[in-house]
């Protein structure tokens, strides 16, 4: 039976009431048991409204694609909480100093004042529509016009409801509720509501339905398509009404790092595979509807059309024609590398010349810095998903339908040869060509496209791999250090962190303090002035120690790509820890600054596992070395 | 349709001033009474009552009951043009969406007309309900504003207590704790009996409030030199500042929970 009166809209307290149950576990088992028993009730009463529970629940407003996200300043919260409980700005301030967190500032302030009269309850249906108009106003007064939104929701809540609302405001509900819990909760649900009698599903059904729903949900990211076909056809049928879709990014297959050809060579033994040049610019998934609209997401399927309207413009042109002069591909989703060009000379241009193309509102006519993309691999043509085809029919698709054009469009180049030699001189030749390096795929054996997965079915090796560590780690700045001597006036080092999904936590990984241009020291300390708060979040994992303790704490806002020599345990850095030792962390040893990754939010730096991952690579390697 | 003529402008100018920043936009309820608001603040801690009865007026004429809604503050903006002497005619005829307002000088020989526009408020109306309250302070406007200024510097709630023997206004903060205690009988004012405090008592009471409203309500300060503070427990306090015999401001506030401070 569910908690609120049948027949009624689902409350917004019923929700609170399963966060609330949610953040006092860290088992993920109890997580994904809560979900799936509010999910159940929701489908089996009001199924109309799951679409919002499971939004609120990740905290979103639609289709991540979409963007519309929330993430308001501490300001504009500060001031709707100061007007919807009758306090000072300043006596929040002083809580917030005490409390470290703004939900728990609003309970507080309106637990203590009451109101005129019993207000009346949020729905789910109404935190909702409220928080997507809220995200959607613009314009002239647009503080004042959010502000009195926020009031709107604030007044209505009673007991907990007011700290998920302001962390809902804010675009962080801290609860250790992860995406990757809601899928399989859901999955679960809709199961255990199928059920004709009122048993309950096995547990092979179980897994079963929930591998179904996550492989859907992977070629189609969009929860109101996924709750429709689920509510409509039930999950067992979900892959026939539910499939890639143009126009729907799809989160990009991601590949292994790895150290040395031989690691590759001894992945891939007695397989097929094929090496491809990785080029050095930034990963573009094409799509073309069959109502002929265009579109360019990036890797975490944000819409790239406002920055690359020139490739926008060009991919009617891509296909292949056939003999009438029609395309042959009429709809298609590419997976491709978008680099910067340089058309008199007809070469690739280094990753940093295309950073430097505005981010929006570029017309055709005044690009400076031309791109070409590279194919490499074709998704979706002519109304079939293609993703669990093997790589081989999948390139020769590719191949027989596209057509290259001199510096616009290309597939990437590849070779087959199979012996180390051949691999190094290929590796070699795509450094000539301004290449980072190869991508090593397998062609036939487990040679699906794996959407969102960093599968070791496909291996990276960039050229500065083959010595230090092996990839890049991508840390979010939370600290500063004053900078002294030639650094006076700005930041001298940072603080840096990696992220923890387990805990949405950032935990101190190592300081950095070379490899910076002069030029990047001084946008980085004005950048990050405006993101400065007065103490370390609530959600800082660090050691106050006088080699760590920053000067100035910053908001999770700007993502470093460092490289480093290797990885130590550490007793002060905190970054995975628990993962290899229960008492220390990970630390990097002689950092360095290689270049600003803005095309990344902090919650995608490199994870607290990635580090472990790292760690535990490194050290196999180093043993493989004593043998020898 | 409504015209009220009122031969003293400052009388609305400081009823306006002293509910304006709590209540920004609300409706203006006309019947053959007389004019009468009620709204709560954003933040709905807060209720504001005002009436004007018709006798305020002189002539004073509402065939059919209407609501006039609008923004408070554009209106004072409105009124603030006028000198205190000056008469104000407020008029509005039926089902348009717009109210003129006439600001004549008293010597004739200047006048004034503006227009406002209105907009549609979806207010819910609350009933209060009358109650029978444990205790009553009347006492000095005036002291009660610069009682309410001087703890505000302390803390951002107050806590009133009334006993037979008096009223105690007292607050905790971080930089220290204060309280002004006002004798039963005691005037504040030697020349003036007439705000002399009083308390009437069924039963002592004890009750916090968010200091911000409290001062915010003495803006009505100038309508009147007595003030009346109804409390019973646990329910929402009533401040009430009468207006002659023509009126009144009644601002109701929730009390605050928990820890006093």
């Amino acid at each position: 039976m569910p908690s609120w009166p049948i027949g009624k809209d689902v409350p917004y307290s019923a929700l609170c009431e399963v966060f609330d149950e949610v953040s006092e576990t860290r088992s993920r088992l109890l997580i994904l048991k809560y979900m799936t028993r509010f999910f159940v009730d929701i489908i089996r009463h009001n199924p109309q409204e799951l679409v919002y529970a499971v939004y609120l629940s990740l905290n979103r407003l639609g289709p991540e694609y979409e963007g519309k996200e929330l993430g308001l300043g501490e300001s504009i919260l500060l001031k709707a909480i100061a007007q919807s409980t009758g306090r000072e700005v300043k006596m929040l301030k002083a809580d917030l100093q005490r409390l470290g967190d703004l939900g728990e500032v609003a309970v507080l302030s309106r637990g203590k004042q009451r109101t005129m009269f019993k207000p009346k309850p949020l729905t789910l249906r109404h935190v909702f529509k409220t928080l997507s108009e809220l995200a959607s106003i613009t314009g002239s007064s647009s503080q004042a016009k959010k502000v009195d939104k926020i009031n709107s929701l604030l007044v209505g809540c009673t007991d907990n409801q007011a700290k998920y609302l302001i962390r809902s405001c804010a675009g962080k509900l801290r609860i250790g509720l992860a995406e990757q819990t809601i899928l399989p909760s859901l999955a679960q649900a809709f199961t255990i509501a199928e059920q004709k009698n009122n048993k309950l599903p096995s547990e092979e059904k179980l897994v079963r339905h929930i591998e179904i729903v996550k492989q859907v949900f992977s070629e189609l990211p969009n929860y109101d398509r996924l709750i429709e076909a689920m509510l409509t056809h039930g999950v067992a049928n979900l892959a026939e009404h539910c499939e890639l879709t143009p126009g729907i990014p799809l989160k990009p297959m991601l590949a292994h790092p790895t150290k040395s050809l031989t690691e590759v060579l001894d992945r891939f033994e007695n397989m097929m595979f094929t090496c491809e040049y990785k080029y050095d610019g930034e990963r573009a998934q094409i799509h073309r509807t069959p109502a002929g609209q265009s579109f360019v997401y990036s890797r975490n399927s944000e819409n790239l059309s406002q920055k690359y309207p020139d490739i926008l413009s060009r991919i009617a042109s891509f296909s292949a024609k056939d003999a009438d002069g029609n395309p042959k591909a009429k709809s298609f989703v590419l997976d491709c590398e978008a680099v910067a060009w340089d058309r008199q000379a007809g070469k690739i241009l280094p990753f940093q010349v295309l950073s430097t193309r505005k981010r929006k509102n570029t017309t055709d006519e005044e690009i400076a810095v031309q791109v070409c993309v590279f194919a490499f691999d074709l998704l979706y043509l002519n109304g079939e998903a293609l993703t669990r085809k093997t790589l081989r029919e999948r390139r020769a698709l590719l191949y027989e339908h596209f057509e290259a054009q001199d510096g616009r469009f290309a597939f990437a180049v590849h070779s087959e040869g199979s012996n180390v030699n051949d691999i190094q001189e290929f590796l070699d030749a795509s450094i000539v060509d301004a290449c980072e390096g190869l991508m090593v795929k397998t062609l036939d054996r487990d040679a699906s496209y794996e959407p969102s997965r960093r599968s070791r079915n496909w291996l990276k090796v960039k050229k500065d791999y083959l010595s230090g560590v092996g990839d890049s780690l991508d840390l979010v700045v939370i600290g500063g250090y004053i900078g002294k001597g030639k650094r006076t006036g700005w930041y001298g080092g940072y603080l840096l962190a990696c992220y923890d999904e387990e805990s949405e936590a950032y935990q101190a990984i190592c300081k950095v303090g070379t490899g910076f241009s002069e030029e990047n020291l001084k946008l980085f300390s004005e950048t990050l002035q405006s993101h400065i708060i007065s103490g370390p979040r609530s959600y800082y994992e660090w050691t106050d120690h006088p080699l760590v303790r920053p000067d100035v704490w910053f908001e999770p806002k700007l993502v470093f790509e460092i490289k480093a020599a290797d990885l130590s345990l550490s007793p002060v850095h905190k970054a995975a820890y628990g993962h290899i030792d229960s008492e220390k962390g990970i630390s990097l040893r002689f950092p360095r600054f290689l270049r600003l990754r803005d095309d990344k939010a902090p919650e995608q730096a490199t994870n607290a596992t990635q580090v472990a991952d790292l760690f535990r690579a490194q050290n196999r390697h180093g043993d493989d070395k004593d043998k020898d | 349709m409504l015209e009220a003529r009122l031969a003293q402008a400052s009388v609305l100018k400081r009823t306006l001033d002293a509910i304006k920043d709590l209540v920004s936009d609300a409706n203006l309820d006309c019947d053959d009474n007389g004019l009468k608001l009620q709204s709560m603040d954003q933040a709905h801690v807060a209720l504001v009552a005002l009436a004007l009865r018709s006798n305020a007026f002189e002539p004073y004429r509402c065939d059919r009951n209407i609501n006039l809604g609008m923004s408070l503050g554009s209106l004072s903006k409105i009124i603030k043009c006028a000198g205190n002497d000056d008469v104000v005619t407020l008029k509005a005829e039926d089902n348009k969406d717009k109210i003129h307002i006439m600001l004549e000088a008293p010597n004739n020989d200047r006048l004034s007309e503006y227009s406002l526009k209105l907009m549609d408020i979806d207010a819910e109306h609350y009933g209060i309900p009358e109650t029978e309250y444990d205790a009553t302070v009347r006492m000095s406007s005036v002291e009660f504003q610069r009682i309410c200024r001087d703890l505000l510097v302390l803390s951002e709630s107050m806590t009133i207590e009334t006993t037979k023997e008096g009223v105690r206004f007292s607050a905790d903060g971080d930089i220290g704790a204060g309280s002004v205690t006002l004798k039963q009988g005691g005037s504040v004012d030697a020349e003036n009996k007439e705000t002399a405090t009083q308390v009437e008592l069924n039963e002592p009471v004890t009750l916090t409030f968010s200091l911000k409203y409290l001062a915010n309500f003495t803006k009505a300060t100038p309508l009147s030199d007595v003030v009346y503070l109804s409390m019973s427990s646990d329910q929402p306090l009533l401040v009430e500042y009468r207006i002659e015999d023509i009126g009144y401001i009644r601002y109701y506030l929730a009390p605050k929970i928990g820890d006093a401070n």
